[in-house]
């Protein structure tokens, strides 16, 4: 099954959906279809300015560009998604999650879709941890 | 994904015994046709779709507590992303970041193997705030 | 190479990275990022001691502290975040100050939308620059020989002559053709003085038609006018040692630049719709059927307060005015009022992504219409100097500049 992860750059996350035989949806694959289009001489830096319009389809026009650039990126690998693990509070958060903004919209675009979706909180200890990949591979291995 | 190209970041985490450079002499060692670079977390290893799926079962299978792994989506040695060429991009600490937790991953993934059953996490709720009043009252 | 250290949230996200990356190279210089570590970030936070709730603005400020405490080499800083983020408008202009106070480098911010072009940022990245690589040549105070300035602005055209370290001719006209019009006030000028072109030591060019002009007239210095300006309005206003803010209100875009002995140090440029300039005014005089010379003074007789303009736009704003009219306020209070508009919203969209050091020396073309000077004066609660022949700031700044190519 496709599985949405959140954040969608996630190392940690992306090893766990694979690990447990699923199939990662995040940001990498639809940057990378982006730069390597040949038809385009200077390749975008992740997004281009149709990408940033049709990023409208998520949020409207007073909302900051680099928003919309993201959601464009998102939105359409949540609407393609079977399922969605959400890791909140992680320590880390850069990249194309360096936007709070962003990253509460896309929490709620998967709500909003109503496909099974585990939420788990950053582990702070061993004992944590153990509780964090556990259901995590619990929920992915309940997915059919 | 293009079926022509995959970049894939291997991690591994500070735990480990492994080095970047013995991953890369192991995945040479494969002889499949994809290129591995030697990073400061592991290695970039770039190729087909298919063969650089086959490093990855290959490498889980020998190290399934070790190594992290994930798709990148620029090509190794991108000069867009490349450190030497400007700088770190932000997902350079985004990656680092990732890399400090990798061992409480390692000793999550290890326990559930062995089958340790997770318990479901309790909320934490706020201090009802007439418990509060009562104990700022009482100070 | 000259490294522009990149501060920014957004940018990959809103396709205007390539856009930033091509302005600098175009200039010869290169955006650089910083290099931080995950732990240097926490840190970092807790030092600047504000806490945004987005990770890449906390990278910025991580970045910025990388700058103050000279462990990264940079030679210029531009800071840049989405148009419209308010938590990172907030960090934006607070890094620009923590950059002024901990290091000497100069720095220009900038909001974008997905739109922005290369084209935009040109002239910013040119003076960031020259700021660097011209450091000997803008430390200069007096003006030698025979030289002539050009400014080639949207408005209107300006050139001034000048012999050891006076302005002995000098004409302006409102802008056409580029290079015929330069040439007319170019003649005049030289009429004025009563030197012969051939005479000329060296040629000094600026605004938007100085890359034309400096081809035309194989001009020694082809400059942008954010450096040139400042150092025109220094030398004018006798302030040529200290500190200084420039205001230059435009006819399409304002000019807010603090200096520093007569050099930038932070410069904001631009102007989001036309109702924050002098084109705004110029339609307020077609309205009211005065010539724009009059406005000011009439201006000075009128009471802002009497006729309120509510938009911004400079649509709705002529709009306001028409209503106003037919409501039967006078002229006078009707052209104050326009002259608050503008200098409300100079003070708005410029004035508050800079630290207005004193003096404030107000120049350009508009300096010279009394009322908008006394708004300005009123909105930021001290009258700004003008200094005599205001206008030809660009134009003294490239003559004065030019002489140090003899």
């Amino acid at each position: 099954m496709k599985v949405f992860i959140d954040p969608p750059n996630s190392l940690i996350l992306f090893d766990l959906v694979e690990r447990f035989g699923h199939e990662p949806l995040g940001t990498m694959a639809p940057i990378q279809e982006r730069i390597d289009k040949t038809e385009v001489d200077m390749p975008p830096m992740n997004v281009s300015l149709d990408d940033v319009v049709k990023g409208l389809k998520y949020a409207g026009v007073e909302v900051p560009s680099g928003i919309r650039g993201r959601l464009a990126l998102w939105g359409p690998l949540i609407e393609a998604a079977d399922a969605a693990l959400i890791m909140e509070d992680p320590p880390f958060n850069f990249g194309c999650v360096g936007c709070e903004r962003s990253n509460e919209m896309a929490k709620y675009l998967i709500r909003r879709r109503g496909i099974p979706a585990l939420t788990v909180r950053y582990p702070d200890d061993k004992e944590e941890a153990v509780m964090t990949v556990g259901r995590i591979k619990e929920f992915l291995e309940g997915l059919k | 994904m293009s079926e022509e190209r995959e970049t894939r970041i291997f991690m591994i985490s500070p735990d480990s015994m492994i080095t970047p450079d013995q991953l890369v002499r192991e995945v040479h060692a494969m002889g499949k046709e994809v290129t591995a670079k030697e990073t400061c977390y592991g290695t970039l290893v770039e190729g087909p779709r298919p063969l650089v799926g086959e490093v990855l079962a290959i490498i889980r299978e020998r190290y399934p507590y070790d190594i992290y792994s994930k798709v990148r989506a620029y090509p190794t040695g991108d000069r867009r992303r490349c450190r030497a060429e400007h700088g770190t991009r932000p997902g350079y600490a985004q990656l680092e970041a990732e890399w400090e937790m990798l061992p409480l991953i390692q000793h999550g993934i290890r326990c559930s193997e062995n089958g340790e059953r997770p318990a479901v996490p309790k909320e934490k709720e706020k201090l009802p705030l007439e418990e509060f009043k009562k104990i700022c009252e009482a100070c | 190479m000259i490294k522009i250290a990149q501060l920014s949230c957004g940018s990959e996200y809103s396709s205007v990275q390539y856009e930033i990356e091509k302005a600098a190279r175009s200039v010869g210089a290169k955006m650089v990022y910083p290099d931080v570590s995950y732990a240097d970030v926490n840190n970092a936070v807790k030092r600047f001691g504000f806490n945004p709730r987005s990770p890449q603005l906390k990278l910025m400020i991580a970045r910025a502290v990388q700058l103050a405490d000279e462990k990264y080499d940079a030679d210029a800083v531009f800071i840049s975040t989405c148009f419209r983020c308010a938590e990172a408008a907030l960090v934006r202009n607070e890094l620009r100050r923590f950059i002024q106070d901990n290091t000497r480098l100069p720095v220009v911010t900038y909001s974008f939308t997905e739109r922005l072009k290369a084209a935009q940022l040109l002239t910013r990245m040119e003076a960031l620059v020259t700021i660097v690589s011209r450091k000997d040549l803008l430390a200069r105070e007096r003006q030698t020989g025979l030289t002539v300035g050009i400014d080639s602005g949207s408005s209107t055209t300006k050139a001034l002559i000048m012999e050891n370290n006076k302005i002995i001719g000098k004409d302006w006209t409102p802008s056409g053709d580029v290079v015929q019009t330069a040439t007319t006030v170019l003649e005049n000028a030289l009429k004025e003085a009563g030197v012969e072109f051939k005479q000329i030591e060296a040629m000094g060019v600026t605004g938007y038609g100085r890359f034309t002009l400096g081809k035309h007239f194989n001009a020694k210095l082809v400059q942008e006018e954010l450096t040139v300006n400042s150092k025109g309005a220094v030398w004018l206003a006798d302030r040529q040692r200290g500190e200084a803010t420039i205001l230059d209100i435009g006819g399409m875009d304002n000019k807010a630049i603090t200096v520093r002995d007569g050099v930038p140090d932070n410069f904001t440029m631009g102007g989001i719709c036309a109702g924050a300039s002098g084109r705004f005014l110029e339609m307020t005089s077609k309205r009211l059927k005065i010539e724009i010379d009059e406005l000011g003074k009439l201006a000075d007789k009128g009471n802002w307060r009497n006729a309120k303009m509510n938009s911004y736009c400079s649509v709705f704003g002529i709009q306001d005015l028409v209503t106003t009219l037919s409501e039967g306020k006078t002229f006078e209070d009707v052209a104050a009022a326009a002259c608050h508009s503008v200098a409300e919203q100079v003070y708005e969209q410029q004035l508050q992504e800079i630290d207005i050091r004193r003096p404030v020396i107000q120049v350009g073309g508009t300096s010279l219409i009394s009322g908008l000077v006394t708004a300005v004066g009123e909105v930021i609660g001290e009258k700004p100097i003008v200094p005599p022949n205001s206008q030809y700031i660009g134009a003294v700044g490239g003559a004065l500049l030019s002489s140090g190519f003899l």
